[in-house]
């Protein structure tokens, strides 16, 4: 007879892996690749594809650079997020550079002459995925960098998500193999085998 | 036999569910520390910088890629300093050689000057989280031609492919399993769409 925390914790189980199940792929996928930066389908940088057109503009309205440069992406249908540092030239060229999955935009514009000039730099499907494992808008190394995209924020909501999940899944599937007295020793043996080797590699150890 | 097999497909979810659960764990928590840099990791203890001397390796300042690391690592032996070996970088300006070293919640920076031998050795103790980001990160798309020179790094390497490969492996089987045990049929099947939908729309949001 299963007790209720019994069943909830399979019915969990089972939810969260079913839900979470293509975010896991897309994750999993995307690490394999990155760690290979030597396979073919990690060569994406080299396969880029990058064009450069000039588009007239008008000053935006406003004087932060933040807001400035939204206006700009307003007016060049561009989306994404602005990543690292709004730049003014000593020539008056105002640049940033805006980066989503698939997509690299470097922007400079010059207010005078009401042209901005754009460079874009394209990615294959493999550079979408692997962009999207680590596209957070926030850097540890950088602590000035902020988030400023709402999808970035979605994005990053799923990556938080699938850890929480995979962290209950992990719990609930413990408890799941320690009712089950038969399988309690070898699954301790297989337990402590992969805490062991992992706290060999954190501890420094190894 | 179909029942054999279930028996085997349930025994391999759960055994190997069980070593892969401490990397999940990992993963997931570092995956929280790189998406909010605002958490706080704890103090870095900067620890003194000794000075020694070594001796210096023939082709230090010319050679490159490997070659050059096998130098280094030569080089690193002598200041007692091991681990993995980032971008090497000579100055011929300052007359000297930087090799930065790193691994789990440890990094040093060894300056060596041409003319004398003298080493200057930073290091520094970066702690248990910053230790389990760097695992993630490890070995990476950058410096490909150099990544893994140390073996510690390198067996890393295998085990982060290997995590990957078998939670591919566990998701497969859960879903086998879901379906022969007909538990949660409908619910499941709708998570699983829903699961679908979630993520091509935050795809298209993004990318679209």
């Amino acid at each position: 007879m299963r007790s209720a925390v019994e069943t909830w914790s399979r019915k969990l189980h089972i939810c969260l892996g079913l839900y979470f199940l293509f975010f896991l792929w897309l994750f999993c996928l995307s690490g394999v690749v990155l760690n290979h930066p030597k396979w073919r389908v990690a060569g994406f940088w080299n396969e880029r594809k990058q064009m450069s057109s000039e588009l007239q503009i008008s000053r935006p309205a406003e004087t932060d650079d933040f807001l400035a440069a939204r206006s700009l992406m307003t007016q060049l249908h561009i989306r994404g997020e602005i990543s690292g540092k709004i730049t003014h030239a000593e020539t008056g060229e105002f640049g940033f550079r805006v980066v989503r999955p698939g997509d690299i935009y470097e922007i400079k514009a010059d207010f005078g002459q009401g042209l901005a000039r754009v460079d874009q730099t394209h990615v294959n499907g493999w550079g979408v995925l692997n962009m999207l494992h680590s596209f957070t808008g926030v850097r540890r190394t950088d602590p000035t960098q902020q988030q400023n995209w709402w999808p970035t924020g979605i994005w990053r909501f799923s990556m938080d998500a699938l850890s929480v999940g995979l962290v209950v899944m992990v719990l609930t599937g413990i408890y799941i193999w320690y009712n089950r007295a038969q399988r309690r020793r070898s699954g301790m043996l297989a337990l402590a085998l992969g805490f062991l080797t992992l706290a060999g590699f954190v501890s420094g150890i190894f | 036999m179909r029942t054999q097999f279930n028996f085997l497909t349930r025994d391999l979810h759960l055994y190997i569910g069980l070593f892969l659960s401490p990397f999940v764990v990992l993963f997931a928590a570092s995956v929280i520390l790189l998406n909010h840099p605002d958490i706080p990791l704890g103090t870095s203890i900067e620890s003194k910088t000794d000075q020694v001397h070594v001796d210096l390796p023939p082709g230090l300042d010319r050679l490159q890629g490997m070659e050059r690391l096998d130098r280094a690592r030569q080089l690193l032996r002598q200041a007692g300093v091991s681990g993995e070996i980032g971008f090497v970088r000579y100055s011929a300006e300052e007359g000297s050689i930087t090799i930065p070293v790193s691994k789990p919640g440890y990094e040093a920076t060894v300056v060596v000057k041409m003319d004398t031998g003298a080493a200057s050795i930073t290091e520094r103790k970066t702690g248990f989280w910053n230790s389990i980001i760097y695992l993630h990160k490890m070995p990476g798309p950058h410096l490909a031609n150099i990544r893994g020179n140390w073996p510690v790094v390198r067996i890393w390497a295998w085990l982060a492919d290997g995590t990957a490969w078998l939670l591919i492996f566990l998701s497969v089987s859960g879903v086998y399993l879901w379906a022969v045990l007909r538990s949660e049929r409908h619910v499941g099947l709708m998570l699983l769409v829903v699961g679908l939908i979630s993520l091509f729309g935050a795809w298209y949001a993004i990318c679209g």
